[in-house]
């Protein structure tokens, strides 16, 4: 991790959601450039409803050998976010701005068969559901074939012998004898095996995984987890990890990335921002995980059973920040302007919540008062710009 | 059981269907009045003979007089033997009519069937590639002109166009002509090309839209995160599990195309094949010849259906042989 000291960067004043936020070590370095810079990374897709933001100028940062999770709710943009990376959204009616540098190289301004030659070679994707990932019709070993082959010339015997390897390698049992087998031949755990041996063929260095193990019943979701680890190590992978699920989160990753309808909330090492969650929506989230809701009384959390409301109309986001209509702490001057710029709040820690200034602490947050937990948010607004003030 | 024994059941069951077949046909005739036993009857009554001896020696001659076990052996053996009697209206034997006929059909449904195999899929596979855009409106309309136009009225309004005012085509067709010669292939291009349309209509539809749940599916994003090109993301990963369920009724449709709109063509074209043949049989109460076409048809019918039973179970690799039923 080579992320900025808390105080040291612009912090608040200039760093807006799409500006040089994320990571200290982006845009400005000429050697040891991450293995994947995204900067304002903006998906949007056009709908007879009118123009629909999926992923709303979103920074993030994967190095190798470094798992980093996208956390958030069903449609808080994150499968768009990661599969806007190398253009597996359709164009039109998606439409994929901003910057994606893999290695220091520019892949949006790619052509279609150049940016093809990234897919499944450098960057390789591991997808939620392995019942329909894998193409009914076909040998497991013939899409494996497939997959080598279309990045590189080998003979079918060569092919055939490294997939063999790396269903082996991937822990399927009988690999030799299975290859022949088709999908639906294949347990579920089994066949998000043979969907991670498919991303290994041509040795990537970054795996995005999305949701890999929603699919999969707990035991074999552990399995999953576990072998991941063991490649990150194995082949020096940089994975990027996208999950809806907490306790996933707390497994796996290095760095978590907390995204609410397209746009970063909060990112962090994951132990600072499941022990110090700094970001009333975080916060949430965190106290949806059972055994947790002791830990957040600690920092002045008092979310419970769930989070009200659900995600704006992503046609019309709302001013200002977007968790503010469910917030309980938000107050008139979270609804103005654009979403708050990120600010640090520990150690590469750094949360977009008005409530926080430059280097606070993540438990600076303003406790709700009791009404204002409960009542009409518009009611208690005055109430709490009391509260606010007094600090 | 494996696919082998799968399919040894499955054609011994096609053969079942088709005694089954001869055995109703059997039935209706023997319970129908003879034709030609009334005429007897008819004829001795008008010569002032007596109708009852006269029908007594049409049956004996008839051979209707054997026991009914007798009668059904008889017939049995003489559908599958292939002595299917001698037609009247064409004084020759049933075989050689239907025969000859058949020459004439195949020269067109040949072409004709190979041409919708292959274009529907693809012409419904690209169209659902190309979703809601001008090309697959493009397609779909020609899809539905060609499903909506009644082949013979289409097939009347080209020989018109192509065969009375440009004059490229014969406007009877020449029996003449060998069968492999670029001539033959001139003037049974327009109605091969009315057939196609009128078939790849229904096929290209079926095709596009079973293709369409499958270019969203996430085997398509699999292939497309693999690096897979799109063409060779559509060829073998929407074309081949779209062939599954078209499998099941592409026979059904050029069956359906092959009994109805060829008869209406062949009058059109004058082409002597087997729908013009049974048309003439009927209207002149050929009872033999009728009886013929129709056990044709229906054995088409059968081995039609066993095709298409064989093809689902190969092309679909999730059937289980093992606990299949027929």
């Amino acid at each position: 991790m080579t992320d900025n000291g808390s105080g040291a960067t612009a912090d608040g004043s200039g760093a807006t959601a799409d500006g040089s936020g994320a990571t200290a070590d982006g845009s400005g370095a000429t050697t040891d450039d991450p293995l994947l810079a995204v900067e304002g990374l903006r998906t949007t897709f056009e709908t007879e409803a009118g123009d629909l933001v999926a992923v709303d100028g979103i920074d993030f940062t994967v190095e190798r050998g470094e798992t980093v999770c996208l956390v958030g709710e069903s449609g808080s943009g994150k499968t768009v976010a990661v599969e806007s990376l190398t253009g597996l959204i359709d164009q039109p009616p998606g439409r994929i701005e901003g910057s994606v540098r893999f290695r220091g190289a520019e892949l949006t301004a790619l052509p279609p068969k150049a940016l093809r030659r990234h897919r499944g070679a450098s960057i390789a994707y591991v997808f939620q559901n392995p019942q329909d990932a894998l193409n009914h019709c076909y040998t497991v070993g013939w899409q494996l074939i497939e997959a080598i082959q279309v990045h590189e010339d080998v003979s079918d015997a060569a092919a055939r012998a490294r997939a063999i390897d790396l269903l082996d390698t991937v822990g399927v049992p009988d690999p030799a004898g299975r290859i022949d087998e088709y999908p639906h031949q294949f347990s579920g755990g089994e066949k998000q095996r043979v969907m991670i041996a498919m991303a290994l063929v041509t040795e990537p260095d970054l795996l995005v995984a999305d949701e890999p193990t929603t699919a999969l019943d707990v035991t074999t979701q552990a399995g999953i987890l576990q072998l991941l680890d063991d490649l990150k190590a194995e082949y020096g992978l940089g994975v990027l990890f996208v999950t809806h699920d907490l306790a996933t989160v707390s497994q796996i990753a290095d760095r978590v990335v907390v995204l609410y309808a397209g746009t970063v909330m909060e990112r962090g090492p994951v132990v600072d921002v499941f022990e110090r969650p700094a970001h009333p929506y975080t916060r949430a989230l965190l106290a949806c995980l059972p055994g947790r809701e002791s830990d957040l009384d600690a920092v002045g959390g008092a979310e419970r059973g769930g989070i009200a409301g659900s995600l704006p109309d992503p046609t019309a986001p709302p001013d200002g920040c977007r968790f503010a209509p469910r917030c309980a702490h938000a107050e008139s001057a979270c609804s103005t302007g654009d979403q708050p710029p990120e600010v640090a709040v520990g150690d590469g820690h750094r949360v977009s919540c008005i409530h926080y200034d430059p280097g606070d602490d993540p438990s600076a947050l303003p406790d709700p008062t009791e009404s204002a937990a409960e009542a009409e948010r518009s009611s208690v607004e005055s109430a709490r710009q009391d509260v606010i003030g007094d600090e | 059981m494996g696919v082998a024994g799968y399919v040894a059941l499955r054609v011994g069951w096609a053969a079942v269907v088709s005694v089954i077949i001869v055995t109703v046909t059997f039935g209706l005739l023997a319970a129908a009045p003879n034709p030609s036993v009334q005429q007897a009857a008819t004829q001795a009554a008008l010569e002032g003979g007596d109708p009852q001896e006269a029908v007594e020696r049409e049956r004996q001659l008839r051979g209707l007089d054997e026991p009914l076990h007798v009668r059904y052996l008889d017939f049995l053996t003489g559908v599958y033997t292939l002595e299917w009697g001698w037609s009247e209206y064409r004084s020759q034997p049933v075989t050689t009519a239907l025969a000859d006929a058949v020459l004439y059909t195949a020269q067109y449904s040949i072409p004709w069937t190979i041409l919708t195999v292959l274009f529907g899929p693809l012409i419904g596979v690209y169209s659902a590639a190309n979703m809601y855009t001008w090309r697959d409106h493009a397609a779909t309309g020609f899809a539905f002109f060609g499903y909506a136009i009644p082949n013979f009225f289409f097939g009347i309004i080209l020989l018109l166009i192509f065969g009375v005012w440009l004059e490229w085509i014969p406007i009877v067709f020449r029996t003449e002509v060998p069968a492999f010669s670029l001539a033959n292939a001139r003037q049974l291009a327009i109605p091969v090309f009315v057939l196609v349309t009128g078939s790849i209509g229904a096929i290209m539809r079926v095709s596009r839209n079973e293709s369409a749940a499958f270019r969203n599916a996430t085997f398509m994003k699999t292939a497309k995160a693999k690096g897979v090109s799109p063409l060779r993301a559509y060829a073998y990963h929407v074309m081949r599990p779209t062939l599954v369920p078209l499998s099941t009724t592409l026979v059904g449709q050029l069956l359906a195309i092959f009994l109805g709109s060829s008869l209406l063509v062949e009058v059109v074209f004058g082409i002597p094949g087997l729908g013009r043949l049974t048309f003439n049989a009927l209207v002149a109460q050929d009872t033999n010849l009728v009886l013929g076409s129709t056990l044709l048809f229906t054995f088409l019918a059968v081995v039609g259906n066993l095709l298409e039973d064989l093809a689902f179970t190969v092309l679909d690799p999730r059937i289980s042989y093992d606990d299949r039923e027929l």
